[in-house]
């Protein structure tokens, strides 16, 4: 991430020392007889642990930006600059960035609490589509070991079937736990058609082909219409 | 939130433990709206998410000490219209009360605190305001006059 500032690690906002008065007994207990029963340690107030919470600042910004409009942010990672990492060092940054988009949703819904405008909402756009590129360079990894391996582009098996309608369509096989003479579902599914459907099959193709020409054609009027609007740009255009 | 579409292999008694390498699921830290316990944090999770999913999540993701967690599903209202009188959904969510371990505690911070508006002195924005401070001091009336409005004459 380019130009992003450090957050301070060790701040302790929310280290409160527990209430004076010991309340364990007083605790309404509504929760169902099986959950696990953990009243807070209100008795241990000589046993002050100097832990750092260090785990759930991380849903928070760098304190310095609370109360701000704007919050400067760096650029996002673009799948060139990805494709050069490793293996190891994309899934890291999945996780920094599962973190950050972790923060930014925090401030969005605190935000929206206290009835204030996010600021710089634009980073969460920039995160989430760092991720989809991550996903995409290691698909791409995936898919070439899986070509070179195996002779197969897809994860998941599948094969060309007819609905009985006519269409064509790619079938993703299932994972399903009895074999299919057994599957009452599937076997109720037509992966044939009828020879009265020909007729349909013949007219879909006449309608697919009519509008592409149609689009085919308006394209060619609307290039007529620019030339005879501006002659002297298609010249310009030529050269 | 989970919103990829991701299909998970089908688990039959005797596989290995299912482990995802990107795991797209977020966890959103909410403000209670119902005073909590000190070592609560409330957090709004994934449908998908279990309560040992979230103490894992937190545990090795964020190395927070988990001792329990709890979940529930708000309902979002569905009879809300639009300008259309079209029905508009609210969408559920699933709300998972996590207590910490070790005797940590947890205050939702104020992440919206009031700053001083502090401009540079030759600044735009300096002289933008001077000039709406100045404008407001020609609106209000000569307070000599105690309050009385112009409409009474003298």
């Amino acid at each position: 991430m380019a130009a992003r500032p450090r957050r301070r690690l060790l701040t302790r906002f929310w280290l409160q020392a527990p209430p004076a008065a010991c309340l364990s007994g007083l605790t309404l207990n509504l929760l169902h007889k099986n959950t696990t029963k953990v009243e807070p340690l209100y008795h241990c107030k000589f046993l002050h642990t100097t832990l750092s919470q260090k785990g759930l600042e991380e849903f928070f910004d760098n304190p310095q930006n609370w109360g701000e409009t704007v919050v400067k942010s760096g650029d996002e990672w673009h799948a060139k600059h990805l494709r050069n990492k490793s293996n190891e060092d994309l899934h890291k940054l999945w996780y920094v960035l599962l973190k950050e988009k972790n923060m930014l949703l925090t401030l969005q819904q605190e935000a929206k609490r206290q009835h204030l405008p996010m600021p710089s909402p634009e980073r969460l756009e920039k995160v989430e589509k760092s991720m989809g590129r991550i996903n995409l360079v290691i698909q791409e990894r995936e898919v070439a070991l899986r070509l070179l391996q195996t002779g197969h582009e897809k994860p998941r098996p599948g094969e060309w079937r007819n609905d009985f309608l006519g269409r064509t369509y790619w079938y993703n096989y299932k994972e399903w736990p009895i074999p299919w003479y057994l599957n009452k579902k599937y076997n109720r599914k037509r992966f044939f058609y009828l020879p009265y459907v020909k007729h349909f099959i013949r007219l879909r193709i006449e309608k697919h082909l009519k509008k592409q020409a149609r689009m085919k054609n308006l394209e060619k009027k609307k290039q007529l219409l620019l030339q005879k609007k501006f002659p002297h740009l298609a010249a310009q255009s030529q050269n | 939130m989970a919103s990829w579409k991701v299909r998970y292999p089908l688990y039959q008694l005797g596989n290995p433990q299912l482990r995802i390498f990107r795991p797209n699921f977020f966890m959103t830290l909410v403000r209670p709206g119902v005073p909590q316990p000190e070592d609560t944090v409330q957090f709004r999770i994934s449908m998908e998410m279990t309560r040992l999913d979230v103490k894992n999540y937190l545990e090795k993701i964020y190395n927070v000490p988990v001792s329990a967690v709890r979940t529930r599903i708000q309902y979002g209202a569905n009879n809300k219209r639009n300008h259309k009188n079209q029905k508009v959904k609210i969408p559920d969510y699933k709300v998972a009360y996590v207590q910490l371990g070790q005797g940590q505690t947890f205050q939702f911070p104020n992440l919206f605190p009031e700053k001083k508006e502090t401009t540079e002195p030759g600044s735009m924005e300096e002289i933008q305001k001077q000039f709406m401070e100045n404008e407001r001091q020609r609106q209000t009336a000569d307070p000599r006059r105690g309050g009385v409005t112009d409409w009474f004459g003298l």
